[in-house]
């Protein structure tokens, strides 16, 4: 394993720029559920009884994974849900996009509008994801609340 | 690991379902979305052209219905919206307006909405274009999240869907 994955500062950052950005995902969507609700809608790839129930939880999900990233507790679970998320998201805008369903992705603000297109948004997740991934490599534990 | 994740995800799933109950912007639990004619896309006239707001399908309409925050408007007459129309959908008879002061006119008829405020503009149905029009003037007046039904009352109805009767009307 090359030894720039488990770099301190580069974990330290890599940590701090997903957790930021997980952290800023979330706050809209955690301010308007009904906007996150309606971008899950659009879709068609959650049953309609737990949408709603998605859009209330899922938030709160990023909120503590950034937050868990950023501080260093909870770490392991962290990186884990950073991980599977990313796939998750990935995974439904590919899904989309294959189907030809024109959609906001609804990442960072519910179904407000945007200009990205679910290609662009998909090569961004994927480059969060080499992030994600260089965090699941590294053996880094600097900075961390749980060392303290 | 898996138990941190756990935890992450119990207090997640907590925090969820609490923080809505004193949410300002609540949501119920279960929504109530309908499997309708969800794939199909929506109805688009043959008069539509491009930089008209855009169209959307009965499913969507449900969809936007249902969570609240859209203001519905029905682009018909009077008589035809008080024998049955969408539910909580205000009036705004485009062959009614007037031809001069327009812009100011429709302002004052929607009120105090927010030129954001996403709003569907519909009519009867597929034989009947005011909504178009009037979609197209709400867009050149300034409001900025505009969309047409255009399956209208008929296709909200053919889906089994709420209507709200104001009169008793012929058949």
């Amino acid at each position: 394993m090359p030894r720039i994955i488990s770099n301190d500062y580069l974990t330290l950052l890599v940590r701090l720029v997903l957790g930021g950005v997980f952290i800023y995902a979330a706050y809209y969507k955690i301010v308007d559920p009904a906007q996150f609700a309606k971008s899950i809608w659009y879709y068609h790839l959650v049953l309609g009884q737990v949408i709603n129930i998605s859009a209330l939880i899922l938030p709160w999900l990023e909120l503590l994974t950034g937050v868990a990233l950023i501080l260093g507790a909870y770490y392991r679970g962290a990186v884990l849900w950073v991980n599977i998320l990313l796939l998750v998201f990935i995974a439904a805008l590919a899904s989309a996009a294959y189907r030809g369903i024109s959609i906001d992705c609804g990442c960072f603000k519910a179904a407000a509008a945007s200009s990205d297109s679910a290609m662009q948004t998909i090569y961004r997740d994927f480059g969060y994801l080499v992030l994600g991934i260089q965090l699941w490599l590294s053996r880094s534990r600097r900075w961390m609340l749980a060392n303290l | 690991m898996i138990r941190q994740a756990f935890v992450l995800l119990l207090f997640s799933i907590i925090l969820g379902l609490v923080v809505n109950l004193f949410h300002p912007n609540k949501i119920p639990y279960i929504g109530e979305y309908r499997e309708l004619s969800a794939g199909e896309g929506p109805i688009i006239p043959p008069s539509a052209s491009e930089g008209d707001p855009p169209f959307i399908a009965v499913d969507v309409a449900q969809m936007e219905h249902q969570m609240g925050g859209t203001l519905f408007v029905d682009a018909r007459d009077s008589m035809e919206f008080n024998c049955g129309t969408i539910p909580g959908s205000i009036n705004l008879p485009f062959d009614y307006l007037p031809a001069e002061n327009l812009a100011q006119h429709i302002d004052s008829s929607l009120g105090r909405v927010p030129k954001d405020k996403p709003m569907i503009v519909f009519c009867s149905g597929e034989e009947c274009d005011l909504s178009l029009h009037l979609a197209r003037n709400f867009k050149g007046f300034g409001y900025t999240h505009v969309s047409i039904f255009f399956g209208g009352a008929r296709e909200w109805e053919k889906f089994g869907l709420e209507m709200e009767r104001r009169a008793k009307c012929p058949e």
